[in-house]
């Protein structure tokens, strides 16, 4: 094979690794869009206590004190699975999936019910509100 | 289309890699009419012109995944039509489209997961009456069903179904029963069921070779359900199950027929039966060397199953290892898209994973098989072999990990009694 024809060979893998660079960078690019998408499937909502918020990024969110749950509350008054947020058209919903202490939503005590902005949720001795995403800066 | 622009960079760089490839293929490839290369570049640049026009009509948000499955869909036709010397491999081609149709039914169907979840039953079904297909048309000493126009292997449909199966039934893990003593999800049942059935029969067709893809669908699925937090696995639960794996390995290997034996300890070099398709291979990699022989230039066509068992080692011949190492990293990248743009359920993110593993599992048994690292299995590299059922069952799959890239989450319409409508139509 001549110098002419490892030049054409290395330069058709070239455009192959390209390629592959730019449908990466296509789908680094979908990904944001994609985040523009969630933002209003989740109607752009978020869970925050005195310290922290937490983003909701998923369409099952699991709160509990275990290692493993999306949200993790470390506090023995919170059960190892306590609840699970869900949503589905924009509309986010909270579920007591066998905690010992329950879920009071804005003081009432709830096993499963849908949530609106600046709802207050009390997981054992932990306050959580429910409200719209805030920009960081 | 979310991103126009993004859209477009995407159509030109894939048709460019294509059009490098067939330069190539015109520069240094073994044709005996320019024609053949003509059809060729008109076949295959035809397809990508042509799906990019398509692709806007589906209105889907994503479409990354698409066009890395027709870049890699047009350079398996290429790589095909030059086996041997470069004319057009048409029934390649026609299962390359089919697979590309089979992605967007799967993209369609997959997209909701509460959708389908509701539809689970029919999965199950669907197995089922692939299982009973299998034992009534395939018998135990094959795997093809024999059309006369065509064959077909019903276990590759099987596949999807089961990535299907894993996902479905991860929502589930909550709802425990007490069966004596023990708490169990009657999904994680029947799923562990299906997969020993089908291992079982592929064990009772001779089918060694999709066991590992059959067993690693099931294994990703098993262990996202440790990592999903509603599980509750104990480690007491998971040092059993990986105990009983790893003693049924042990027992299946003991107790394996004298057949399997044979496959599982081949001295290559010194078995003329056995060994053949081996040596070949590995003298056509070595022959190849890092940028191939050239398009057609090879003579592996000569050996059997060229175009689909050792579909790697032709590539490194003809290619060169370079290419066929990336021919290989971009069903890498494909199955690894998830990375980049992550799923947001676990149902998506189980199929991802179901997808990944069959991905990469037939792809190690064939690669690793065709270089003599593990015993030679005969199972496809996914749309770069030849094969209609592999290429249609891989489009489903691929279709499952483009749904995961552009979910849907919205709860099926409820269904209308007989008697609500017709009071709404009175």
């Amino acid at each position: 094979m001549g110098s002419m024809n490892l030049i054409l060979c290395a330069a058709a893998a070239a455009a192959l690794d390209i390629c592959a660079l730019v449908l990466i960078l296509a789908s680094y690019s979908e990904r944001r869009s994609e985040r523009k998408a969630w933002s209003k499937i989740s109607a752009d909502m978020e869970l925050a206590d005195q310290n922290r918020s937490y983003a909701l990024e998923c369409d099952e969110i699991l709160i509990g004190r275990h290692a493993s749950a999306d949200i993790r509350l470390p506090d023995m008054s919170v059960s190892r699975y306590h609840a699970m947020l869900n949503v589905t058209d924009g509309k986010w919903t909270i579920t007591d999936i066998g905690s010992k202490s329950g879920i009071y939503v804005n003081g009432v005590h709830v096993q499963h019910v849908r949530l609106y902005d600046n709802d207050i949720i009390t997981l054992g001795n932990r306050r959580l509100i429910f409200r719209k995403r805030r920009e960081r800066n | 289309m979310s991103n126009p622009v993004s859209y477009f960079f995407s159509c030109v760089f894939v048709i460019i890699a294509h059009g490098a490839m067939l330069f190539n293929v015109f520069q240094n490839g073994n044709y005996e009419s320019v024609n053949d290369v003509i059809t060729l570049c008109t076949a295959v640049i035809g397809l990508d012109a042509a799906y990019f026009i398509v692709m806007p009509f589906f209105k889907q948000r994503t479409y990354a995944v698409d066009f890395m499955l027709l870049l890699i869909l047009n350079m398996s036709n290429i790589f095909q039509s030059c086996f041997g010397g470069v004319h057009l491999d048409l029934k390649h081609f026609i299962t390359g489209i089919a697979a590309l149709v089979s992605c967007r039914i799967g993209c369609i169907a997959c997209r909701n997961h509460r959708w389908i979840q509701d539809k689970k039953k029919f999965v199950w079904v669907g197995i089922g009456v692939l299982m009973i297909v299998i034992f009534l048309f395939c018998g135990s000493r094959s795997m093809w069903i024999d059309l006369g126009f065509m064959t077909i292997q019903p276990s590759e449909f099987i596949k999807p179904l089961l990535v299907l199966a894993c996902a479905t039934s991860i929502s589930e893990q909550q709802n425990k029963h007490k069966v004596l003593g023990f708490n169990v999800v009657y999904e994680n049942l029947i799923l562990f069921g299906i997969v020993a059935a089908v291992i079982l029969f592929q064990w009772w067709c001779r089918d060694l070779g999709s066991i590992p893809t059959f067993a690693a669908i099931y294994a990703s699925g098993f262990l996202l359900r440790i990592c999903y937090p509603k599980a509750k696995f104990s480690k007491k639960t998971l040092i059993i199950a990986g105990s009983c794996v790893a003693a049924a390995g042990i027992v299946a290997v003991i107790l394996a027929p004298p057949y399997v034996k044979d496959r599982l300890f081949v001295d290559i070099w010194n078995d003329d039966v056995n060994g053949y398709q081996q040596t070949k291979a590995l003298i056509g990699i070595a022959e190849g060397g890092w940028f191939g022989k050239g398009p057609g230039e090879g003579f592996l066509h000569n050996v059997v199953a060229y175009e689909s068992d050792i579909v790697f080692s032709t590539i490194c011949e003809e290619w060169g290892l370079l290419y066929a190492l990336m021919t290989a990293l971009m069903l890498l990248v494909i199955v690894a898209m998830p990375l980049v743009n992550p799923p947001r359920s676990y149902y998506h993110a189980t199929m991802c994973a179901g997808v990944c593993a069959a991905f990469t599992v037939q792809m190690a048994l064939n690669i690793f098989g065709s270089c003599n690292m593990i015993p030679f299995t005969g199972v496809t590299i996914p749309f770069i072999s030849a094969g209609g059922s592999s290429m249609v069952a891989s489009g489903l799959m691929i279709g499952m990990i483009a749904a995961a890239q552009s979910p849907v989450f919205k709860n099926p319409k409820p269904k209308k009694s007989r008697k609500q409508a017709k009071r709404r139509t009175s």
